[in-house]
């Protein structure tokens, strides 16, 4: 029987990420209280800051804890228009708190069978700062944009089980490829990756 | 971008953070002389600054000034006499095309950001900025780019994100520094062809346009690494564009003279015809050796990129019968590109959808 854990409010991201290690121990993992968990911590710049990396063209993604190889987080950084692809989780879970600015997360079905004609939106909403949203592959898929012209954005993101692909689709058509996921700083410290193809 | 904001968490006796605080006037009183004439930064965004604070004209050494998120209206000549000034950024304020000063243009800015403004136009004024490296009026009411654009010959970022821009003229093409170009979120109908010329572009951001296909010239850009076009109404299916009026007897004239390349010397015509005999375009169609004038066809191709998506890309041809040798079908919309199916590393993202 899962011992239920007496969760208080992280006041710092140091603690919230020893009450997660503490909650990814055991096998189950009970999503409700893990997006209670990461809305309540209050986000604080200077705590994260340092993990902050932008990049002009694109977004990135910075890892700041590998979670006992049970789950990644990690802070992705949007500049202005900055937008992803619709993509799955890899039968992982997700969840995304905004530290900063604003999110639009659209969300879609998965393609059907022959992957013929445009994909179906399901639901569009645009998320604030402190909240956090959840998905998985059985939700659907989603595109995740910046669509402010005059502030960036900074989001915290952690993936259970870890997964370093997932697939990307083409809005028009539902055809989708799989893409390879890379970090651009791993706990702090810029990350150059060497190019393969 | 906003990189800036983080910078500033680092405080440095050069800098001076004024942010969220209040405030409606600047008093340097507690500042003295020598740290004024030392400072280089002032952050003073998130204020209530109706009016621009003259007294950061005291600042003789000012290199960064970001005054965003206040209600200004107008921007005074005094800014100008700031002449270490290299970054401004002023967004989210109440400016417009009317609110810089006449002499604005003789700053040696090398970075303005005036995002979330009322600008309709852009000013003649930020033409005069030769230096400038970073431009941008993201979130603003352009519906245009002027042509005089191309004055900014330094330029690498322009940023025009979020306005109601329906064409870009080609002039854009000659700001050949130009690596991050942003036009989405617009009205945009078409790519000029030109715009190949840009080749130190490494991150093109159509998105959210009224783009139906593009210019086949685009697969020019070699340092290409990023390109959105999302939200477009992009053409899925092939379709063959049949409308096409015939050519002129003086067409058909001046095509003769070319593909048959009769000689002729300037004293042999009268001017207007010499000067339209050297009008002829190349029909693209690598397998034709023909030329038009005015009369061609839009002809839409679909090109993979990468091997994974199929692009509609636009170009002329000298009539409807002038096909690559490799189409099918006439109705087929399985064509590809024969001489160019961009190679995977060409595109790193080719965020189509």
């Amino acid at each position: 029987m899962d011992q239920h854990t007496e969760v208080t409010k992280p006041q710092t991201l140091d603690e919230l990420i020893q009450i997660l290690h503490k909650i990814f121990e055991g096998d189950e993992i009970n999503v409700e209280e893990v997006q209670n968990i990461m809305e309540s911590y209050e986000s604080n710049p200077q705590e994260w800051v340092k993990y902050a990396k932008f990049d002009q063209y694109r977004y990135t993604r910075n890892l700041v804890d590998e979670g006992n190889g049970k789950f990644n987080l990690m802070i992705l950084c949007w500049g202005e228009g900055h937008g992803s692809s619709i993509h799955d989780h890899t039968d992982s879970h997700c969840f995304m708190k905004l530290l900063q600015g604003q999110l639009k997360e659209t969300l879609f079905e998965w393609p059907g069978g022959r992957a013929q004609g445009t994909m179906v939106q399901k639901s569009q909403r645009v998320l604030q700062e402190n909240q956090c949203a959840y998905i998985n592959d059985s939700i659907g898929l989603h595109r995740v944009e910046n669509v402010s012209h005059t502030e960036c954005a900074v989001s915290l993101h952690l993936y259970s089980p870890p997964f370093q692909q997932c697939q990307a689709f083409d809005q028009r058509t539902g055809h989708k490829n799989t893409v390879k996921m890379t970090f651009w700083s791993k706990y702090g410290e810029r990350t150059p990756v060497v190019s393969v193809v | 971008m906003n990189m800036e904001a983080f910078s500033r968490i680092e405080r440095r006796s050069t800098s001076l953070d004024l942010t969220h605080m209040n405030l409606d006037t600047l008093s340097l009183e507690n500042i003295g002389d020598e740290r004024r004439k030392a400072i280089q930064q002032l952050h003073v965004a998130f204020n209530r600054f109706s009016v621009f604070p003259h007294n950061v004209c005291l600042l003789s050494s000012l290199q960064f000034l970001d005054i965003s998120n206040n209600q200004l209206t107008v921007i005074p000549e005094e800014i100008a006499r700031l002449s270490s000034l290299r970054t401004l950024i002023a967004k989210n304020n109440r400016l417009n095309q009317f609110s810089l000063p006449k002499d604005f243009g003789t700053m040696q800015l090398e970075t303005l950001n005036l995002s979330g403004n009322r600008f309709e136009e852009v000013p003649p004024q930020f033409l005069k900025l030769k230096g400038l490296l970073s431009l941008s009026l993201g979130g603003n009411r352009l519906s245009s780019i002027p042509a005089e654009i191309e004055n900014l010959t330094r330029l690498e970022m322009l940023y025009l994100g979020g306005n109601l821009i329906t064409a870009i003229p080609p002039e854009l093409a000659n700001l050949l520094r130009l690596r991050y170009l942003v036009l989405c979120d617009n009205r945009i109908h078409s790519i000029p062809p030109q715009l190949t010329r840009l080749h130190s572009l490494l991150s093109l951001s159509l998105h959210n346009n009224l783009l139906t296909y593009l210019p086949r010239e685009i697969l020019s850009l070699v340092h290409l690494q990023e390109l959105s076009l999302r939200g477009n109404p992009l053409v899925v299916r092939f379709i063959r564009d049949m409308t096409y009026n015939p050519p002129s007897l003086l067409e058909l004239a001046g095509r003769s003279v070319k593909s048959q390349n009769v000689s002729y010397h300037p004293s042999d015509l009268p001017s207007n015809l010499l000067h339209y005999l050297s009008l002829a375009s190349k029909c693209p169609n690598p397998k034709c050796a023909g030329v038009y004038f005015e009369s061609c066809v839009r002809h839409i191709r679909f090109v993979d990129f990468c091997g994974k998506y199929r692009l509609p890309l636009m170009h002329y041809l000298c009539s409807p019968e002038c096909t690559s040798p490799c189409s099918s079908t006439p109705q087929s919309d399985a064509e590809s590109e024969d001489e160019s199916s961009v190679p995977a590393d060409r595109l790193q993202r080719v965020l189509l959808g």
